[in-house]
């Protein structure tokens, strides 16, 4: 069903008033199974997000192809949806009228698109706030709507983009408890992006780590941690193995690109 | 913005918008389309498609420009207007500052007379002309009162919310040094709102400007405003225009010249 | 937190709260302001039949009234006023937009804009008059002409300042570009909007009143100059005074809205 096929993927930027070009990915080759947690980790400006907004579409690649259970995908569609990490509600919008926001813009029926926007509003367990408004509602409650969002249009896969990096550390680790319940009721694919190694291991089934900037994949890591998976997993052993091995990676990715020493020069 | 947000693919070609992004290209366009307008006005004007006179077009109004500035016409009235202006603006802009300072040191002050800031502020001001006229006559004195004003208001409240808005810090290490009032006000207070209460005095000039050319068209012996009324009873649009031209520059100037004035004083702000 | 604290606060004595405090002081200010100017009048200090007092206009208020000229002449108005602002509302808007959304169509059409705005547009008046004659017709034009450019610089201003973030959600979702222009830009664009709204609404009333003291024969601006060209003070101050009256009402009711909205930017 949610089956990805990454065939060497590539995007160039070209700067428009320079003309310099600018290579953001190169050669990204991935397969997902259908219901597969995948984490991305790796260096800032590696293309992580990137990745992304091709699969979602919102990005054409320059070279190679994006192909979900074999077809190709061209344009965004509600068989892949997207969490993002400032939340991206519509702040004149309520809860409920946010959630509909996929569903309306299929052309659903009012009546019909306010049920199954309620029912994730539920799900997510935000029941009784449909009716307030996103400023009023703390950080976490706003991500829980903007998965929620997700969750309604039906996608065969979600694609989060960094969707905890706004809250804190705390709160980031019960969301990604809490995300982990909600996916295990129809498990599926999902491409999750962040830049905190423990919460990739914590929610991974497999963890794919980038290299800086050109962004290709430099390791794919299964993890055989058993699941349901408590909070406290983060404290065993095998959870320290997996961490220092990112770690490492990630270590030798960052002081190779430089970037740790020229803050600003992110891209 | 709504038009970002693609890549580039590799052979997109040289598209619209690639072109657009160019530094150069808001001048451009900009100038070609103002090129276009005038050579479709001129068409239309000198082949009288449209009635020249009620239109006119670029080279008849250069021409005319011409004229008028050669019969000595354009000076004598520019001259009493710009002395109407000055007349009105240079009190308005000291007065504004007096009474701004005094309302952003005095909360009870600023409160009793708010109400008539705001009657002044929000209300047509071309609605006193007639009865500004009735007290002070038809001669200059009527317009440099016109241009008072309607300039001594946004000065008052942007040099209150100025000096308001002073960064409570200068204040501080001022005071931290031993500093009477009197020159904190002079050392950290008036030079921290400069900013503001110049962008009153530049928001002055247009409603100045405006207030001046109605109190002429209105009534008046000589004067900008009058030659355009006294033109505009005998369909001569080539020299209406040539006075809208001359009155949309001194609005020009004048703001420009403030700019200057603004970045001579303070050439620590930081860039607007 | 201001200079203001320059003064230390006053030491016991009766305090209400800030606000009413500030309305109380307004009322005071205005109230001596009255009376003062009663006062000067009726003393011979200012000369009543050029000056006018208070009382005077206020009976002028009365007779104006019941005669129904007040009615008329405001009514008058408000057809012009509203004509011309409708039209400054829709124009401007969808010019606004389509400035917003199309580099082209921004650069082509901003020298335009830029010098409506920065001339002094009182100085066309006289052609206006020219080219549409005299009355009703001027009149919308010449208020239309007034408002219409800030409320195109400002709707302008709301388009570019979208959150690219929220278009980018609303296109992952499956939006085309005009649902991108009706669920977000459009939305998002209204306090920009609305201060363009504020703005246009003064100078609106500016238009109707120098359209109809120049080139009418109804209406409070024509009015205004009637009076004042019969020397009647006392009723020359009437319809300014309702004028001025709207102008406040109207300022004050946009800025309202303004404050409404901005609770759910933050």
């Amino acid at each position: 069903m949610g089956a990805l096929l990454l065939d060497r993927l590539s995007l160039t930027y070209e700067q428009r008033s320079s003309g310099s070009s600018f290579l953001a990915l190169s050669e990204v080759n991935l397969a997902v199974r259908d219901g597969e947690f995948v984490t991305i980790v790796g260096p800032s400006g590696c293309g992580k997000s990137t990745l992304l907004m091709l699969i979602a579409a919102l990005l054409q690649p320059s070279k190679g192809s994006v192909r979900l259970n074999g077809t190709e995908v061209t344009g965004p569609g509600s068989d892949r949806a997207l969490v993002f990490q400032d939340f991206a509600l519509l702040p004149w919008r309520t809860v409920l009228a946010n959630v509909e926001l996929g569903l309306e813009l299929k052309g659903m029926r009012a009546a019909e698109r306010r049920e199954i926007a309620r029912r994730h509003i539920a799900m997510v367990g935000l029941r009784a706030f449909e009716r307030h408004y996103p400023h009023q509602l703390s950080g976490g409650m706003r991500q829980r709507v903007g998965i929620a969002r997700a969750l309604s249009v039906g996608p065969e896969v979600l694609l989060m983009d960094e969707p905890f990096g706004a809250l804190d550390a705390q709160i980031r680790q019960v969301m990604g408890s809490e995300l982990l319940r909600i996916w295990e009721r129809d498990r599926k694919t999902i491409l999750f992006v962040t830049h905190d190694i423990d919460e990739a291991i914590y929610l991974a089934d497999r963890i794919i780590v980038m290299s800086a900037s050109p962004g290709r994949i430099i390791e794919d890591i299964p993890v055989t941690l058993a699941r349901p998976r408590p909070l406290e997993i983060r404290n065993s052993p095998e959870f320290s193995v997996y961490r220092q091995r990112i770690w490492d990676l990630l270590e030798e990715q960052v002081r190779a690109s430089g970037s740790w020493e020229q803050e600003g020069a992110k891209h | 913005m709504v038009a970002e947000t693609s890549s580039a693919g590799a052979e997109r070609g040289v598209s619209l918008q690639t072109l657009l992004a160019h530094p150069q290209a808001r001048l451009l366009v900009g100038l070609a389309a103002v090129l276009l307008f005038l050579i479709a006005w001129q068409i239309v004007g000198a082949g009288e498609i449209v009635r020249s006179d009620l239109i006119s077009y670029p080279t008849e109004i250069i021409r005319t420009f011409f004229s008028m500035a050669a019969s000595g016409e354009l000076t004598t009235n520019a001259a009493v207007s710009l002395q109407e202006f000055v007349q009105g603006f240079v009190p308005a802009v000291l007065v504004g500052v007096a009474i701004g300072t005094g309302f952003a040191l005095s909360r009870r002050l600023r409160a009793m007379f708010e109400p008539l800031v705001i009657a002044l502020n929000t209300s047509p001001i071309i609605a006193f002309v007639p009865i500004v006229v009735v007290w002070f006559g038809v001669g200059l004195q009527s317009k440099s009162v016109m241009v008072f004003l309607a300039s001594v208001i946004p000065v008052i409240i942007n040099t209150t919310t100025g000096i308001g808005e002073v960064n409570e810090a200068w204040i501080r290490a001022c005071r931290a040094f031993g500093a009477r009032r009197r020159q904190v006000v002079m050392k950290a207070i008036l030079p921290g709102a400069l900013p503001s209460l110049m962008a009153g005095i530049r928001l002055s000039v247009g409603r100045a400007v405006v207030a001046l050319i109605a109190a002429e068209m209105y009534v008046s012996v000589r004067g900008i405003g009058r030659l355009i009324q006294v033109y505009s009873t005998s369909d001569r649009a080539a020299e209406i225009f040539v006075l809208v031209a001359i009155v949309s520059s001194f609005g020009f100037l004048l703001v420009t010249l403030l700019r200057r004035v603004e970045d001579w004083l303070a050439p620590w702000k930081r860039d607007s | 937190m201001s200079a203001a604290d320059l003064h230390p606060p006053a030491r016991g004595g009766f305090r209400l709260s800030d606000r009413g405090e500030q309305f109380l002081l307004g009322l005071l200010g205005t109230v001596l302001f009255l009376v003062a100017w009663e006062v000067a009048a009726r003393s011979g200090l200012l000369n009543p039949v050029v000056v006018s007092n208070p009382s005077r206009i206020v009976a002028a208020f009365l007779g104006q009234w019941q005669s129904g000229d007040m009615l008329g002449d405001v009514r008058v108005s408000l057809i012009e006023f509203g004509v011309g602002f409708g039209l400054s509302l829709l124009v401007g808007i969808a010019l606004g937009i389509a400035m917003g959304l199309s580099r082209l169509t921004e650069y082509a059409v901003d020298p335009f804009v830029w010098f409506l705005y920065a001339s002094p547009l009182i100085a066309f008046y006289p052609l206006i008059i020219v080219w549409l004659g005299f009355g009703f017709t001027t009149v919308v034009a010449v208020t239309f002409l007034l408002s219409v450019v800030s409320i195109v610089v400002n709707t302008m201003a709301g388009v570019h300042s979208v959150d690219a973030q929220l278009v980018r959600a609303v296109r992952a979702f499956g939006g085309r570009r005009i649902d991108v222009i009706f669920k977000v830009v459009l939305p998002a664009a209204v306090p920009l909007i609305l201060a363009g709204v504020r703005i246009g609404l003064g100078r609106a009333l500016h238009g109707v009143v120098l359209g109809e003291m120049f080139s009418s024969n109804a209406g409070l601006g024509y009015r205004i100059s009637f009076y004042a060209a019969h020397l009647r003070t006392a009723d020359v101050f009437v319809p300014l005074v309702i004028l001025v009256v709207v102008g406040i009402l109207l300022n004050q009711v946009c800025r309202m809205a303004e404050a409404r909205l901005q609770a759910w930017r933050s």
